[in-house]
């Protein structure tokens, strides 16, 4: 896959606010890629930066290997879906739709009004195009906000925070609609978002921002399990962090039986796995897969990998392996995150587990298909998060009642 | 009307909003008014009125060249004025609402209505202090040598009518086009660059278009008053600036014939009327793609 846009040390300031600090970001051709982070990250303002609507204070951006600096929006290969959609409220859909296509001598005027009727049935408004633009509905203008820009056939297409003006149904449908467009058209998507869930569900790797730089940028899975930072593993998800220390580093105690099962190291994913199931990670992303259920994960193919010690408080003893930790770990204190879904409460009749020990349940939050506990154990600061599956004839424990909680060394990831 | 029947809450409550305001606006403009109709279907015979009902009024608007001459003549001036009160005016609505800072429009719209805590009458007059034979322009030109002779054609004619009436309606003219411009979403005008048109293509696809009812609003109230203007053409207008609405001030007071003054007040209001329901209509055209 080809390098489309390139930043390369990227500064931008408003007077002496310092927005986008040493971005360097590289996004491949046909990629489905998003920025994600809290608002005022300065994610919307670099996609102007790419889109031409604001200038570098310092470093370039290279689309196609063309320098961008002194190229207008409107002489970029880019094209963007703006947060309001910006439908213009004097013309009919068909005319927003072919808004574009005046200025594009390479296109024949015979053979436009076919290819907006085409762009308005690529998005689902088939017969759409004589309708007032101001009488459609939010999900309706966004459909035409995206014909409009894709019927240019841009290189990137450019979308912000497409989605926060729908509704929740609306949203996720929209979600799908676009993975579907995006692989239909080929054309490569940057998304800005503050949504996680949304950037995890539909991207092909994701960067997450704070004040103006980049935290992590990897694909969905590795972001979610590996997260290379607090803040990163804060803002994607919910994690449950303990004091920890690390007591041994490498392979000391190599026990092979532990070390199966180790996540992939950052970037052994292939970023763009276009066959990848939705279901897959919907079921990740809305608390999902209790891991420590089904332990049978595919066995790494990777050599043994070096083993951590760590000892962390009121769990006891792990042993993690070095992709589990950031570069460089050292002996001494650390945190450590678990994700609620990788805990476990083990009910009536369950097998016990290597690592279990005994809580008390402190809140309880009942979704429906989850419950989250949480469970206060012995020499533990803080209760610890648990989100289980509501599965047929497991009950949900109230408020006070002791269980025995199951954790899984795969499952931790050290700071 | 329901009379007779009990007022609900809304019904009283609207009374007595709208009480003062309704009588107010029929003592002072319906009754005169009714009055101008009644007055142009009536005589003048010699000091009395004579009120039998008669067209004679019309016939003679209809017979004499000259009322037709000042009325189209009036109708041309105002035109004008609008259109170079409109088109003057538009750009600097523009510079305020896409180029002054946030904090400093309201500055900016302050400073525009300076001219008006002076009386129009002295404006009048420094225009003519402006535009006069001895006066700042035709001197300064001499002085500078760019002309011998004072120029002439910039008083006491249609020309400083103009002049006059363009500056003095400017700030009407701006602020209904600042107000729709200040509406117009400023993504629509980035989406506008962003799907491939420059900033001037821009502009006419997208910012005027949207801002027409600005445009079309400003027009309205800048020609339909000045139609009606009769200080400004007695005052600058000279021996050949004369408009209809010094003829029909000279046929109320110093013809006595209020009759035929009625009239030909009717007729005007009757040109400017039509004219306005052809703008009126364009608006609703532009309007029709807005909420």
């Amino acid at each position: 896959m080809t390098d489309l846009i390139k930043l390369r040390g990227v500064n931008k300031y408003y007077g002496t606010y310092h927005a986008l600090r040493d971005i360097d970001l590289t996004i491949r051709a046909g990629e489905f890629f998003s920025l994600l982070g809290p608002s005022g990250c300065g994610k919307t303002t670099l996609l102007r930066v790419i889109a031409g609507f604001e200038g570098v204070s310092a470093g370039t951006v290279m689309i196609s290997d063309r320098d961008m600096a002194n190229v207008p929006p409107n002489q970029r290969p880019t094209n963007m879906v703006f947060q309001s959609y910006a439908i213009f409220p004097h013309l009919t859909v068909a005319e927003n739709v072919a808004f574009g296509l005046r200025k594009r001598s390479d296109i024949a005027k015979s053979a436009r009004a076919g290819l907006v009727e085409e762009a308005l049935e690529m998005v689902g408004l088939g017969g759409y195009g004589k309708r007032a633009a101001h009488a459609l509905s939010g999900g309706q203008r966004q459909r035409v906000a995206l014909a409009r820009a894709l019927i240019l056939k841009p290189k990137v297409l450019l979308l912000d925070e497409p989605l926060s003006a729908l509704d929740k149904k609306m949203r996720e449908h929209m979600q799908v609609e676009l993975i579907r467009l995006q692989r239909h058209v080929g054309i490569t998507f940057i998304l800005v978002t503050h949504d996680q869930e949304e950037a995890l569900v539909m991207s092909d790797r994701i960067a997450v921002m704070f004040a103006g730089e980049i935290g992590q940028m990897d694909d969905p899975e590795t972001l979610y399990r590996r997260p290379k930072s607090r803040r990163v593993a804060e803002f994607i998800g919910k994690m449950n962090f303990l004091p920890g220390q690390v007591v041994a580093l490498s392979g000391t105690d190599a026990k092979a039986d532990v070390a199966t099962g180790a996540g992939q190291a950052p970037g052994t994913v292939p970023p763009n796995r276009t066959n990848r199931l939705l279901t897959d990670l919907m079921d990740k992303i809305a608390p999902g897969t209790d891991t420590t259920e089904d332990t049978e994960t595919p066995a790494d193919t990777a050599p043994a990998p070096e083993l951590m010690t760590v000892e962390i408080a009121g769990l006891g003893t792990a042993q993690i392996s070095v992709d589990q930790a950031p570069e460089g770990a050292k002996l001494g204190d650390a945190a450590v995150g678990i994700r609620p879904e990788t805990l476990a409460i083990l009910f009536e009749g369950e097998s016990p587990k290597r690592h279990e020990c005994p809580g008390v349940v402190d809140e309880v939050v009942y979704y429906g298909d989850m419950t989250y506990y949480d469970v206060r154990i012995k020499d533990v600061p803080q209760p610890l998060t648990i989100a289980m599956k509501n599965l047929i004839g497991r009950p949900v424990l109230e408020v006070g009642a002791t269980c025995r909680v199951a954790w899984d060394d795969r499952a931790l990831v050290l700071f | 009307m329901n009379a007779g029947t009990a007022l609900t809450q809304d019904q009283s409550r609207a009374i007595r909003l709208l009480g003062v305001p309704f009588v107010y606006a029929v003592l002072l403009l319906a009754v005169p008014l009714g009055a101008i109709v009644l007055f142009s279907f009536w005589t003048q015979d010699f000091m009395a009125v004579d009120t039998t009902f008669t067209l004679d009024n019309y016939r003679e608007i209809a017979d004499s060249p000259i009322y037709a001459m000042l009325l189209q003549r009036s109708l041309m001036v105002s035109g004008i004025v609008t259109a170079v009160t409109v088109v003057l005016a538009y750009p600097v609505a523009y510079f305020i609402s896409f180029h002054v800072a946030p904090s400093k429009k309201s500055l900016w719209l302050f400073l525009i209505t300076i001219p008006f805590w002076t009386s129009y009458l002295i404006r009048v007059f420094l225009w003519k202090v402006i535009l006069g034979y001895n006066g700042v322009i035709n001197s300064g030109l001499i002085q500078v040598g760019l002309i011998e002779e004072p120029l002439t054609f910039i008083l006491y004619n249609v020309n400083a009518v103009i002049i006059t009436l363009a500056h003095a309606f400017a700030p009407f003219a701006i602020l209904p086009i600042f107000v729709v411009l200040e509406k117009i979403d400023r993504s629509l005008l980035e989406a506008s660059q962003d799907l491939g048109e420059s900033r001037l293509s821009t502009f006419f696809r997208v910012t005027l278009p949207l801002s027409m009812p600005g445009v079309v609003g400003a027009v309205l109230i800048v020609f339909i008053p000045t139609v009606g203007d009769y200080v400004t053409p007695e005052l600058m207008g000279g021996a050949g600036g004369k408009l209809i609405a010094n003829m029909i001030q000279t046929q109320f007071l110093q013809l006595n014939n209020a009759p035929l003054g009625a009239a030909l007040a009717i007729v005007a209001m009757l040109c400017v009327t039509a004219i306005a329901l052809v703008f009126v209509f364009l608006n609703r055209r532009w309007l029709r793609g807005r909420r």
